[in-house]
């Protein structure tokens, strides 16, 4: 018996040994510090995040305040500044679906979701019945939300302002735009206390590798973001990728018209930073998972991985900058350069989704939907 | 006891901390080659593939349809591009269907995730032969072709009358021959028996311990092959054991290219790698299951090579005898099988025999002009010689 064991041990380490391949071992086989990474993340990157994208949500809580209080050019134009400002701030926060925002059942899922149903939002100004809490109200509020009530309620910015103003309804928009606004306030503050009080130490000190470690759920969540919320929402969806034709009104700030490749190129810059560990506040960069890769060697096709992804990463962003401003525009004037931004990105899903989690001995957690 | 459970976990220890890549399987799972293409868990069918099924069917309505000369062009791309529920055809479950086939074409993960760019070139293209074949071909039905006039032309002898548009090309050859490396190689060889589908996310670990999908009796990994099986044998009566001619696509052609002496034994790589390749995933062998990819790669690849150089070659003849319906009709094929080309998979490579830009090259050549009314014939022997050579046949075993 005992020597069938040593017969099969010693073929189990052949075969471990002729199945290597170009990319090194990583997981319960390295010495990596996970914890300085989470920590570099957490100190560094997260909490300054969230540190300067409060402030920015409050002031546009204030002007919206302004807004219902005066509804005119001047209040309206203040509120759209300071939309647009948190809107951008907040590319930097949504990958982050972990802890209080994962608790809240998705933070993202009452800040960013879109388009948003029109339907929603009229009808809940007309009767006042509605509960943003609710599940079906999720792609009615939030940034796309305010988008739509900012821009796009009526055809001309008096219009728009008569909405808030004279309109037989508009109490009820000036409740609904409050109401979206204290909402995202609201969560956003609970999320952001909950990182600075109890859960920094509990993501930082859960350096282990298992499928509720930190590390695992980050870079899950990563990935996921990068997939779903940057390259199928911004670019892919409207893009007609998914669909068997375009769908340019599925972009983000769709009635803005004016910012949807601004918010995505911010985006990108996101994820990009959070891969080198970037400081959020400087051009330092720490503990990621470029260092981690870089310590594991890790090589694909004769070069560092960390490397392959940085050049896939400022590939897109070359893609991105060379489209219109608004997406919209873009897929009705030439779609073509919408799927090239998407493949560029795409390209970099198999060295994050693939070759990086291998590396790092984590699984993936969630799979692509499949047609058949 | 407690020596022997020792040292099995620290083998397994070795085995995850090692082979975190694909190559993960023990040496002694032989692998049995099945008999038929069945397989069972409990006593229950593992196998399903209803959904290439469906498509292939959707697939063979569209290609009647487009002789129809009563279809509009909104009709015929409702069929290419059905949406659930719309009486597209004439049969009500493919009605019913959620699926359709144009969504599928150039879309497997290992070729188009990440070359959506081309993917739409290639269906934007069909799109366009499936529109002018309404517009333009069924517009001249009762007119003469002449070289810049879309119409119909009799082949010699009283033979079939073929309707082309004014270069010449039957665009109904040019969808259909299509669609056998746009939906049923790309999707078999590029996408269902690829790694990157295979073994995506969990699917080896769920295979290795048994988990089957929910209310399935299959594991996630033994479907995806099965779908890939089901792009050519989907249509059979008893896919189980195939008898090829089951449809108007890659299982047709397989047996065209099988019944080829030169190539004879072709079809039957095919059928007993895809047993085999299954059966290995059974016993959980992915180093077998993966040397029957490469078996199933290379042997399907080169069904639209043997073709396209037997119609260029039929078209050559053709054009010497001028018989133009004829030689239209073989170079219609020939051209709806080059642009297949750039499905093909070189086994274990990630790339095709010919890339979209070379088969573009070539259907511009084929195409430049007034079309097939002025090609060439060095231009089909060069073009002939290109595709066999690439595949290591000669010209001559194609042709006849």
């Amino acid at each position: 018996m005992l020597k069938k064991i040593a017969l099969f041990f010693g073929l189990a380490l052949i075969v471990a040994c002729s199945s290597s391949d170009d990319s090194s071992k990583g997981g319960a086989t390295d010495n990596f510090d996970r914890s300085t990474l989470l920590t570099n993340l957490a100190d560094n990157i997260i909490i300054p995040s969230y540190q300067d994208f409060a402030p920015k949500l409050t002031t546009l809580k204030g002007s919206i305040e302004s807004f219902v209080a005066t509804p005119n050019q001047s209040t309206l134009d203040a509120t759209r500044k300071n939309w647009l400002t948190a809107y951008s701030a907040w590319q930097r926060l949504e990958m982050y679906n972990i802890g209080k925002a994962e608790a809240l059942n998705q933070y993202y899922y009452y800040m960013n979701i879109y388009p948003v149903t029109v339907a929603d939002i009229e009808t809940g100004v007309s009767t006042g019945s509605y509960d943003l809490n609710a599940p079906s109200y999720h792609d009615a509020q939030g940034f796309p939300a305010l988008d739509y009530l900012l821009y796009g309620v009526a055809t001309d910015d008096a219009g728009i302002i008569s909405k808030f103003s004279t309109d037989a309804n508009a109490q009820g928009y000036k409740d609904y735009l409050m109401d979206v606004i204290n909402q995202m306030d609201n969560l956003t503050q609970q999320v952001i206390t909950d990182w600075t009080t109890i859960y920094r130490d509990q993501f930082v000190n859960s350096s282990q590798n298992t499928a509720t470690s930190s590390l695992n759920k980050f870079v899950n969540d990563f990935i996921f973001y990068y997939e779903k919320g940057l390259r199928a929402n911004k670019i892919g969806i409207p893009a007609g990728v998914f669909s068997t034709t375009p769908l340019p009104d599925k972009v983000e700030a769709y009635y803005n018209q004016e910012v949807s490749k601004a918010l995505s190129l911010e985006a990108l810059d996101a994820v990009q930073d959070v891969f080198n560990g970037k400081s959020f506040n400087g051009t330092a960069t720490g503990p990621s998972f470029k260092t981690y890769l870089d310590y594991l060697n890790t090589n694909k096709e004769g070069q560092k991985l960390s490397s392959l992804i940085n050049n896939q990463f400022d590939l897109a962003r070359t893609e991105i900058e060379g489209l219109n401003s608004n997406f919209s525009t873009q897929i009705t004037s030439d779609n073509s350069k919408m799927t090239d931004a998407y493949d560029a990105l795409q390209r970099a899903v198999v060295y994050l989704k693939v070759d990086m989690v291998q590396a790092f001995n984590i699984s993936v957690d969630y799979v692509d939907a499949d047609g058949d | 006891m407690r020596k022997i459970l020792l040292g099995i976990a620290i083998t397994s220890a070795l085995f995850t901390s090692c082979s975190s890549d694909d190559d993960v399987n023990n040496p002694i799972n032989e692998v049995e080659a099945p008999l038929t293409y069945k397989f069972t868990r409990d006593g229950n069918s593992t196998v399903d593939f209803n959904g290439q099924t469906t498509r292939i069917q959707m697939a063979m309505e569209l290609r009647s349809a487009l002789k129809d000369n009563t279809k509009s062009a909104a009709e015929l791309q409702a069929m290419f591009a059905h949406l659930e529920g719309e009486s597209d055809f004439s049969d009500t479950n493919l009605n019913a269907s959620g699926k359709n086939v144009r969504s599928k074409v150039a879309a497997s993960k290992d070729y188009f995730a990440a070359n959506t760019t081309v993917s739409n070139e290639i269906k934007g293209l069909m799109d366009s032969w499936i529109e002018q074949q309404a517009t333009t071909v069924f517009a001249n039905w009762d007119v003469t072709a002449t070289a810049g006039t879309a119409g119909q032309l009799q082949q010699a002898g009283g033979g079939t009358m073929r309707y082309v548009d004014a270069k010449g090309l039957e665009l109904d050859q040019a969808v259909a021959k299509t669609l056998i490396g746009g939906l049923m190689i790309d999707q078999m060889l590029n996408h269902y028996l690829s790694t990157s589908v295979l073994d995506e996310a969990s699917n080896i670990e769920n295979n290795n311990n048994g988990v089957v999908d929910q209310g399935k009796f299959y594991t996630t990994m033994e479907h995806k092959w099965d779908e890939g099986y089901g792009y050519l044998y989907g249509n059979e009566v008893d896919p189980s054991v195939p008898v090829l001619g089951a449809d108007s696509f890659l299982n047709t052609y397989l047996k065209q290219v099988d019944s080829d002496p030169d190539f004879a034994g072709t079809a039957a790589e095919v059928y007993d790698a895809l047993k085999l390749g299954r059966a290995a995933i059974v016993a959980k062998n992915y180093e077998v299951r993966d040397a029957q990819v490469a078996i199933i790669r290379e042997n399907i690849s080169i069904v639209p090579a043997v073709r396209a150089v037997h119609y260029l070659q039929g078209g050559k003849i053709g054009m010497a005898a001028e018989d133009h319906a004829k030689a239209f009709h073989a170079l219609s094929e020939a051209l709806g099988f080059i642009n297949s080309l750039q499905f093909t998979r070189q086994p274990n490579t990630d790339t095709p025999y010919f890339t979209h830009a070379e088969v573009t090259a070539f259907m511009d050549a084929l195409m430049d002009g007034n079309g097939f009314w002025d090609v060439a014939p060095e231009v089909l022997d060069s073009m002939s010689e290109a595709i066999a050579s690439k595949f290591g046949f000669t010209v001559e075993e194609a042709a006849n």
